[in-house]
């Protein structure tokens, strides 16, 4: 009966011990993104060629140095459409001769991305979707190769245009 | 048997007037990631947290400060997920750098022992740019805490 002290003893000190509680501070932070509008378009190249060829041979000339590949970036809103469009600054010209730019057309590759024919007067889709992100797709383009042409070098400026809305 | 109940509760006090006392506080309450351009900055950071913190009557014990998201960056129904940003801490050790989670509250600093009087450690938040982001303004709260043992 004597021992029954201490070992009684020895069981509660243990217990207290293992008894202190966890203590914890805390604090609160608020964490604020802004995302803005933002469009980027990229062209691998600013320049394309149609070699001359005959028009019995080669009814289409496909333009040199081939597909442009475009790079599309853009964030807008969620559901945003995001549209590509391309226009031409006037007929194809060579001093004064015209040749019309509905007759240069073009395919288009990636998601999203849409055939075409050019125009001077409305605004052509290249490519539209729906929401941020980045998208790449190519053109290659095309001109009707026709005998009524006068000779001469003929050129045009396309505009290209990347909206978010 | 008087002697007994007398060494019982000294016990007890002692163990009470021991634990540990921790302070924690915050220069900002506010984290601003301004908005960038994804390809040139890809990696947003926020203007530096200091913290500050103390640790006191700890013996040897382990002491850490962790931080946890409360969910994602939301902005009406975009999200970013919160595992886009990241922190970089200093001075290390006792500071580590991390991702946040919405899920597991991740470390931030750790030790033994006291750390008194109160030291300051910087967090630069980082938030990883994307093309992919719907525009808006997203906001989260996060959580530190100061733990001992």
């Amino acid at each position: 009966m004597p021992r029954a002290v201490p070992l009684f003893l020895f069981v509660l000190v243990i217990v207290a011990a293992s008894g202190r509680p966890a203590v914890a501070q805390t604090s609160n932070a608020t964490l604020n993104a802004s995302v803005n509008g933002l469009a980027r378009l990229s062209l691998s190249s600013a320049a394309i060629s149609f070699p001359d060829a005959d028009p019995d041979a080669v009814p289409s000339i496909q333009a040199t140095p081939g597909a442009i590949n475009l790079t599309v970036k853009a964030r807008t809103l969620p559901g945003g459409t995001v549209t590509l469009t391309v226009v031409a600054n006037g007929p194809l010209r060579s001093g004064i001769d015209t040749i019309a730019a509905s007759n240069i057309t073009w395919v288009g590759t990636g998601t999203g991305f849409s055939n075409g024919t050019l125009s001077a007067a409305v605004p052509q889709v290249v490519a539209s979707w729906t929401g941020s992100g980045v998208r790449t797709g190519t053109q290659t383009f095309f001109f009707r190769n026709l005998w009524s042409y006068a000779t001469g070098t003929y050129t045009l400026t396309m505009t290209y245009t990347l909206s978010a809305a | 048997m008087k002697a007994f109940v007398t060494m019982l509760a000294l016990t007890c006090v002692s163990s009470t007037a021991l634990a540990q006392q921790l302070d924690l506080s915050l220069s900002t309450a506010v984290v601003t990631f301004p908005g960038s351009d994804p390809d040139t900055v890809p990696l947003v950071s926020a203007a530096p947290v200091q913290v500050t913190y103390r640790v006191r009557q700890n013996n040897r014990a382990t002491w850490s400060l962790t931080i946890l998201g409360a969910g994602d960056l939301i902005s009406g129904p975009s999200r970013i997920d919160i595992t886009n940003v990241t922190w970089v801490a200093t001075p290390a050790p006792p500071f580590q750098n991390g991702t946040l989670s919405k899920t597991v509250a991740q470390r931030i600093a750790s030790g033994t022992g006291n750390v008194n009087p109160s030291t300051i450690g910087s967090i630069t938040f980082r938030l990883a740019n994307s093309w992919t982001y719907s525009t808006g303004t997203y906001t989260q709260t996060v959580l530190f805490t100061l733990t001992a043992p």
